[in-house]
């Protein structure tokens, strides 16, 4: 895979970016922090219509037949303009699960709803700081699914879920319709995730068949994810360094505008420095899919990006002085997003050990 | 294979044939002299295999590849420790400078072909006492003086000028104007009357920079390379050269494996120190951050490959990793507890964590300090402002003190 994009894949990124510019805009999203169960539904409309939900599916099941590459494009723009629901992502791993592990019915039964956006998808492994948990806290016992899961991204509205579940010799991996799950939504800092728990009690569900171990099959499906999120993060990182940018030469202080001041242009230039560290770990990343080293790629984008928004959120904030602590100028929309993107399929220190277990020959 | 991988491994291959007698262990215990003498004798080598040179014109002795060969023989070479460098800036930016600039093509030609063999070695005078990173506010003043100038004034930290034969210099001929408009650019020899060398020990014990004084030193005006009061666009045109050069994202401080092996070596409260979470949280971080300059490095070459031009990332390289390395150094020496306190002034910085930490501040500060990369990045990357500058449009004299 080139890390070069050609014009195909760079008309994705344009495109994307002009329908999320034109239809995308802070006004729709702060009201979206103060209710729960809400996404922006625009968006959504926008992801099924434009065939993102499609993108990176197999043809043969209703998708585009694109990969990492094309998606983690599309990721990067919703990034910049703050996507107003989880799903791209989450729907994402869940197709992947169901495509690399599920059987040939399974792929019939769920994938060109997936592909299409109609069916919603969640992935449910972690258990608090434990992304993928030695032992699961939903058990997995004759096709049944029972117990309490917590702050699963697009819990609340998903359709089905891929749940990473304790079966009678450990951890496997299983997909499970959520109609009639219990869901507790959980009252956050940044609503349109759609976080909830998850409350299952003698729930069908049914087993993917994966070959190898199913941490190693969780691992897989959580670090595509992650090469996905990444791309979602450094676009946040890179819209929030042009803000800062376009602030700092526009406000004026002490005779000049602000942005002659090496305080802050120093500042400016450091994020430059995080959104292309991370941009090039994301490119990377996508380039490795199917690779030896594509988990511990993926979790260099995901450690780079991660630190590269939060960062960025901090930093355009601050470089605002009080315009930016407001609730209008919605700078708090990404210092928000940032945080959940942040702890979204495993955190830095999960991703850290990834690293170094990779780095160690350890299995990761 | 690509044309440019078969190059790889020819180069690759030639370089192996090369370490028995240059490498890393024969270097080892030499004297400066010796050391010198080996380089010149490795320098001559590569021009007889035909890798010095590579992406200069044929007529002037080169291959006349392009730059992708030269960066990729570059990255090549970086491995076995080769004792290159001593010819790096006369090779990296004087004689490409002379190429361009200079007038009588049999003299250049002739310097030339004697700097690729290792026979000649060129400095850059370009520092002062007064000023650095601002280059243009130079005090070394070039008077008229018969047909010819002459040369008075101090220059600091030009590596390798106790071994040149040639510097090239940039010296104020009017100091009526302001600072950028009265400069002038000139070639000088380095063994002329009038010329000092003094080495300037550095913190690490080594001293391969040196303090230069012009002493009523006499230059011909066909020493001069630029227009009397050109002489900044031809400075800044040194300084351009190579954009894209190769690069270690470790810093030129020692790979990330090395670090492994020594967390892995130590314990701490009983255990490895590789099972530490401060200490995995260090590696993976420092991964991160150099797996991202290898992917601004390898996207660089790529679009170079495909006759597309880099875009600027490739200036973060030095700014993140040598800072990234002295942090890493620091740690590496925290690591080792009580037994960290030895120290080998003869260890290599890309081997060894104590002189890589005591080195370390020289890469944040030569070819351009971590302040001006940022404001370089700034200004023009971001378009962001210059910083509030008293001297501009003063003529030189007047600039306050």
């Amino acid at each position: 895979m080139s890390i070069l994009y050609d014009e195909g894949q760079q008309a994705i990124a344009t495109e994307t970016r002009r329908v999320l510019e034109a239809r995308i805009d802070k006004d729709a999203l702060l009201p979206l922090l103060e209710t729960t169960g809400a996404y922006h539904e625009g968006f959504w409309s926008m992801a099924k219509e434009q065939g993102w939900t499609a993108l990176a599916l197999p043809e043969d099941h209703g998708g585009l037949g694109l990969g990492l590459v094309e998606l983690g494009l599309v990721a990067h723009q919703a990034g910049r303009t703050l996507s107003g629901a989880p799903f791209l992502t989450s729907g994402f791993g869940a197709a992947k699960a169901i495509e690399l592990f599920g059987s040939d019915a399974q792929k019939a039964r769920w994938l060109p709803g997936l592909a299409s956006g109609e069916t919603i998808g969640a992935i449910a492994f972690a258990s608090g700081a434990n992304a993928l948990p030695a032992r699961p806290d939903i058990g997995f016992d004759a096709d049944r699914l029972d117990g309490r899961i917590g702050g699963v991204t697009a819990g609340s509205i998903a359709d089905i879920a891929v749940v990473y579940a304790e079966g009678a010799d450990g951890p496997v991996l299983v997909v499970a319709e959520l109609a009639n799950v219990g869901r507790g939504i959980v009252q956050g800092f940044d609503n349109s995730r759609c976080i909830a728990d998850l409350h299952f009690e003698d729930t069908p569900a049914e087993a993917l068949a994966v070959a190898g171990s199913a941490r190693d099959a969780a691992l897989h499906v959580l670090a595509l994810q992650a090469v996905i999120t990444a791309h979602e993060q450094t676009g946040g990182a890179e819209a929030l360094m042009e803000v800062a940018r376009d602030y700092a030469i526009t406000r004026r202080a002490f005779g000049q505008v602000i942005g002659a001041f090496q305080s802050v242009k120093h500042r400016i230039a450091e994020l430059y420095g995080l959104v292309e560290l991370a941009r090039a770990n994301c490119i990377h990343a996508a380039s490795r899919e199917g690779e030896d080293d594509f988990i511990t790629a993926a979790a260099a984008a995901r450690l780079s990006a991660t630190e590269a928004y939060d960062t960025a959120a901090r930093d355009c904030i601050q470089i605002h002085g009080g315009i930016g602590v407001t609730w209008e100028i919605g700078l708090h929309l990404h210092m928000r997003r940032a945080r959940s993107l942040a702890i979204e399929q495993g955190n830095s220190l999960f991703w850290e050990d990834i690293v170094v277990d990779g780095l160690t020959g350890e299995k990761a | 294979m690509s044309d440019l991988e078969a190059y790889r491994a020819r180069a690759a291959a030639w370089l192996e044939t090369m370490v028995p007698e240059f490498g890393r262990d024969a270097r080892r215990g030499l004297s400066e002299a010796d050391d010198l003498a080996c380089a010149r004798r490795y320098q001559n080598a590569k021009y007889e295999a035909g890798f010095a040179g590579i992406n200069w014109p044929v007529e002037f002795g080169g291959q006349g590849l392009g730059h992708l060969e030269k960066v990729t023989f570059d990255s090549e070479e970086m491995k076995h420790g080769f004792p290159s460098y001593y010819f790096g800036i006369s090779l990296g930016m004087p004689v490409p400078i002379l190429m361009q600039f200079g007038e009588d093509k049999a003299f250049v030609k002739e310097r030339v072909l004697k700097a690729l063999k290792g026979e000649e070695i060129w400095c850059q005078l370009f520092s002062e006492p007064a000023g650095g990173s601002d280059l243009a506010g130079l005090r070394t003043k070039a008077e008229p003086d018969g047909n010819g100038w002459k040369l008075n004034g101090q220059k600091v930290w030009t590596s390798w000028a106790q071994y040149s034969d040639f510097g090239v210099i940039v010296a104020r001929t009017d100091p009526n104007v302001p600072k950028h408009k009265g400069l002038t650019y000139f070639w000088v020899d380095m063994k002329a009357p009038g010329v000092t060398v003094r080495p300037i020990k550095l913190a690490g014990g080594d001293s391969h920079v040196n303090e230069v004084f012009f002493d009523e030193v006499k230059i011909g005006d066909d020493h001069r390379m630029s227009p009397v009061g050109g002489g900044f666009a031809v400075a800044m045109a040194t300084l351009m050269i190579e954009r894209y050069v190769a690069t270690d994202s470790g810093g030129f401080g020692p790979h990330l494996d090395l670090f492994v092996e020594l967390a892995k070596a130590i314990e701490i409260n009983g255990r490895p120190a590789i099972e530490d979470g401060r200490i995995r949280q260090q590696i993976a971080r420092n991964y991160a951050m150099r797996s991202g300059l290898d992917a601004i490095t390898a996207r660089a070459m790529a679009m170079m490959q495909a006759g597309m031009t880099p875009g600027p990332e490739g200036s973060l390289n030095k700014l993140v990793s040598v800072r990234s390395r002295q942090k890493l150094s620091e740690l590496a020496i925290d690591l080792q507890g009580s037994g960290g306190f030895a120290f080998d002034d003869h260890a290599a910085p890309k081997e060894n964590w104590t002189a890589s930490w005591i080195n370390a501040p020289t890469g944040r500060i030569a070819g351009g300090a971590d302040e001006m990369l940022l404001n370089t990045i700034a200004e023009k990357i971001l378009g962001l402002p210059q910083d509030h500058r008293p001297d501009k449009g003063v003529p030189f004299n007047q600039i306050p003190a």
